[in-house]
């Protein structure tokens, strides 16, 4: 699903990703761990075409990431959903809308639309809040939203940068859970982390960053 | 449908967002377009006060005073055989001299002092409409002259090509004030628009990351651009219609130029659309701009 073949990058002469080469399969849950400042970030950024390597290529879902035109970057991001940290939802619309909003922006019928967001919402247990505008919301609340974005139009892979690095340990656990279960349904999920409590809940294959550089495989505790 | 639905209602959300800088760009624009809209009226006036003149002008042709009544008739004959000629007037001396009576009685003593009657006896020749441009009644002129008995032909040709001259100069004039207030006006409209893509910035972020696609983002701002001119094109017909009824009112309530303010007119209906067509291709071009300057890979 997911496959870097010698990737490097750098900024400012600085480098952020030093021969990376790896693969994801198709419905894996992989965790990408490292300290800030290790690349992770960028390899996602990567992922979804928002940058581009110095060196090497990169494949998502069997598209050369870094030989598409721009005009075809929106379409490999609709097969994509995308988790931030601080959550990035409109604060001026409320739930119902934000979360149809990859819908809108594909020319999805009024009538799927409203079944996909209901789905969406009901899957992340926050359906009774669709109505709200994101500052009503918990930060728990505001990240269960940002998944329902990333899930609403079932996209093959889930990219999720920091998903919990503003949230409590109860509240981190909720997430990984919806996590495993957005996985179980089959999409490929890529957790970047630094929080060694998400290594723990998940016995998942973990990458881990250094420095841009990629470290031998290990697995999560269980 | 949807998605039509929600690019309008963002252009809509956009100008109510910003009341303010949404309220001042068609002001602004539209005092800018007014500008140019008072030429342009100037010169659509004017170039029709020309075309009237053109289409009543009347043409001299005064007889040599030593000529014999048959060679008179010899010379109305080859004008009425003429098919540039649509109709003729003779004016024999005695009446060309009640005419200058009734017209300067207090200078008609002048005449007296002289003992004859020095005014010589006319046709006044009007000419088919196909023969009423410059260079037509210009020739038909020249021709005439020439015909044996005839001692001069007159018309208002100067006074006809002195306003041409002029309307010449005020549409160089207003071509010129158009193209800068113009590109004033995409300036105004590109700003406003530049404000809105920097305050919604964040927004089309995470519309890019979502999968929009360019075009998806930028139509809200195209419309806001495009509506923003419309408007603001409007309400610049607005004040000229204001301006124009109050100089008309002017005119009646002095007594100056009587009779002139029926002449004038405003803007057809049909121009005054294709004035706000324009506008709002003004408003699409400087979104267009602010759009491109905002960045491709921003919005």
């Amino acid at each position: 699903m997911i496959q870097l073949i010698h990737i490097s990058k750098q900024y400012d002469q600085r480098p952020a990703l030093s021969d990376v080469s790896l693969e994801i399969g198709k419905g894996e849950f992989v965790l990408l761990m490292g300290p800030s400042g290790a690349g992770k970030s960028t390899l996602l950024r990567m992922l979804i075409g928002a940058d581009r390597p110095d060196e090497g290529q990169i494949f998502v879902h069997q598209k050369n990431v870094t030989t598409l035109k721009p005009s075809d970057i929106p379409y490999l991001r609709r097969k994509v959903g995308t988790v931030f940290q601080d959550f990035r939802l409109l604060p001026k619309k409320s739930v119902f809308d934000n979360v149809s909003l990859p819908l809108l922006v594909q020319g999805v019928s009024s009538a799927d639309i409203r079944r996909k967001v209901t789905e969406a919402l009901r899957a992340v247990g926050v359906e009774h809040k669709r109505d709200q505008l994101p500052a009503g919301l918990s930060t728990g609340e505001q990240q269960r939203v940002c998944i329902a974005r990333a899930i609403v139009n079932g996209p093959v892979v889930l990219l999720a940068d920091e998903p919990t690095g503003n949230l409590d340990p109860v509240l981190t656990a909720e997430i990984i859970e919806l996590f495993k279960l957005i996985n179980a349904r089959g999409t490929t999920v890529v957790v970047a982390t630094h929080d060694p409590l998400v290594m723990a809940q998940v016995n998942r294959r973990v990458l881990t960053l250094s420095q841009g550089r990629l470290l031998p495989e290990q697995r999560g505790l269980a | 449908m949807r998605t039509l639905a929600y690019l309008l209602r963002e252009s809509w959300v956009n100008m109510r967002t910003n009341r303010m800088t949404t309220m001042v760009a068609i002001l602004t624009t539209a005092f800018t377009l007014a500008c140019v809209g008072i030429f342009l009226l100037l010169y659509v006036n004017l170039r029709a006060a020309a075309g009237w003149l053109q289409d009543d002008i009347k043409i001299m042709v005064y007889l040599d005073d030593r000529l014999a009544s048959d060679s008179v008739a010899e010379v109305e004959q080859h004008l009425r055989s003429d098919r540039a000629v649509a109709s003729l007037l003779f004016i024999s001396k005695e009446q060309a001299l009640g005419e200058f009576k009734a017209q300067f009685p207090s200078e008609s003593h002048l005449l007296e002092g002289l003992g004859q009657n020095p005014l010589p006896a006319s046709y006044v020749v009007a000419l088919s409409p196909s023969f009423r441009s410059p260079d037509s009644v210009k020739r038909w002129a020249e021709r005439v002259r020439q015909i044996a008995g005839v001692s001069k032909v007159d018309y208002n040709q100067d006074w006809i090509d002195a306003l041409a001259t002029v309307i010449r100069s005020i549409e160089l004039v207003a071509i010129g004030i158009g193209v800068i207030l113009s590109a004033a006006a995409v300036t105004i409209i590109a700003n406003t628009i530049r404000l809105t893509l920097f305050a919604r910035r964040d927004e089309i972020a995470i519309l890019r990351l979502i999968g929009a696609t360019t075009s998806f983002i930028r139509i809200p701002y195209l419309v806001e651009g495009a509506v923003l001119g419309a408007l603001g094109s409007a309400l610049s017909l607005v004040m000229l219609k204001f301006m124009y009824e109050l100089f008309r009112q002017q005119m009646r309530t002095t007594g100056r130029f009587a009779g002139l303010d029926s002449l004038m007119a405003f803007f057809p209906p049909s121009v005054c659309l294709a004035l706000i067509a324009v506008g709002m291709g003004l408003g699409f071009a400087g979104s267009f701009v602010s759009i491109r300057r905002f960045g491709e890979g921003k919005a």
